[in-house]
């Protein structure tokens, strides 16, 4: 019998029994992990950059870097954990894209935008919403998505956008109150049905 | 812009959460709602991005797991290749300088000796186009396999990098 084994961590500590522990990812746990997170980090991509075959990209991109990942989270800390690994370096590759310089003519757009969207939920949706995050900065739209469609503390996204949480707190804030007095403009102009109305009193 | 939250914010985003809103809280809180706007700020947000995330979720189309899935293996496997052909890279390089040093000290060394062995090839091509037989001590200078040894060496060392350079390449 070795010595190693009759006292452990002994020579590599608990780094060396936390790698153990932290078991990859297999191709079944992957599948159903990539059910449920895989939409609303598309839906995150694609309502953030505007751009859903942009989306399409970083989505897969996401992933492969995920699964390619040298210090993945532990299984330990579980599928919100994994998730908002996932969450972070989505938005590393989106600020990535944006920082590059970039021209898109008309022939690279794909034939989707031009299309009708087939979802009238969506059409609506996106005449509530797509007006007003145009209007906001690139950040705020993913503070504000990851506040309000993730529901994400501010811990939580001051983790994904590597932003301190205080800054979030005020960067919250103020992003807020412009896209909802943004909505408000819209449905002054009728461009809206006011939600509040049917709880109002 | 003075930097207030409301208090109830939290129970309202909690009651949402839960599904409870407007339905299963209080007409006080209700009221609150109505009136704060800090509140109603949350709730029309809440809803308005509840509802483009649930509508967006649903247009994405998305590549099935195994692709992306397939697509990491083999990201993992050629990071794995490159990190096993890097030592590789600087044997290579060893070696090709290694052979250029010999190279370049046997051309120097030839060119000391006033390049005898020159002159015994061609005297020894002269041997060959006149028929004669094989003579190899013709070839060689009077200190006898001296030079010979480190020209087929350095010949062989630098034909297996060429060989494995182009191997490599291929």
């Amino acid at each position: 019998m070795q010595w190693e084994s009759v006292i452990p961590n002994a020579v590599s500590g608990y780094a060396a029994d936390a790698q153990t522990a932290s078991l990859q990812m297999d191709s079944d746990a992957f599948a159903g992990f990539y059910q449920r997170s895989s939409r609303p980090l598309w839906a995150y991509l694609a309502r953030v950059s505007g751009d859903p075959a942009l989306a399409d990209d970083l989505t897969q991109e996401s992933y492969v870097r995920f699964l390619c990942a040298t210090s993945p989270p532990l299984l330990q800390e579980g599928e919100v954990a994994s998730k908002r690994y996932l969450f972070r370096i989505a938005t590393n590759l989106l600020r990535d894209h944006w920082r590059r310089p970039h021209s898109a003519s008309i022939e690279e757009i794909p034939e989707e935008f031009f299309v009708a969207k087939a979802h009238p939920e969506q059409a609506d949706s996106e005449a509530v919403l797509t007006p007003a995050l145009a209007r906001m900065r690139p950040r705020d739209r993913q503070i504000l998505w990851l506040a309000h469609a993730e529901g994400y503390s501010h811990h939580e996204i001051a983790e994904v956008t590597g932003l301190a949480s205080a800054s979030i707190r005020i960067l919250l804030f103020r992003a807020r109150r412009k896209i909802a007095s943004l909505l408000r403009e819209q449905e002054k102009a009728g461009f809206v049905s006011n939600p509040e109305r049917r709880w109002q009193p | 812009m003075t930097f207030r939250i409301c208090s109830h914010e939290a129970e309202i985003k909690e009651l949402m959460k839960c599904g409870h809103w407007p339905e299963a809280c209080s007409a006080e809180l209700r009221t609150h709602a109505a009136a704060c706007r800090s509140c109603s700020d949350l709730l029309l947000l809440e809803q308005a991005f509840r509802k483009a995330r649930a509508a967006t979720a649903v247009s994405a189309s998305l590549p099935p797991h195994g692709a992306i899935w397939w697509r990491a293996q083999l990201r993992r496997r050629n990071a794995a290749v490159e990190r096993i052909g890097r030592p590789i890279l600087g044997a290579e390089i060893f070696a090709l300088s290694i052979a250029v040093i010999l190279a370049s000290g046997l051309i120097v060394s030839q060119g000391r000796h006033g390049l005898q062995w020159l002159t015994r090839l061609g005297e020894w091509m002269t041997g060959i186009s006149q028929s004669e037989a094989f003579r190899l001590d013709m070839l060689l200078p009077s200190s006898g396999w001296m030079y010979l040894i480190p020209i087929l060496a350095v010949l062989a060392l630098l034909s297996g990098v060429v060989l494995y350079l182009s191997s490599e390449k291929h």
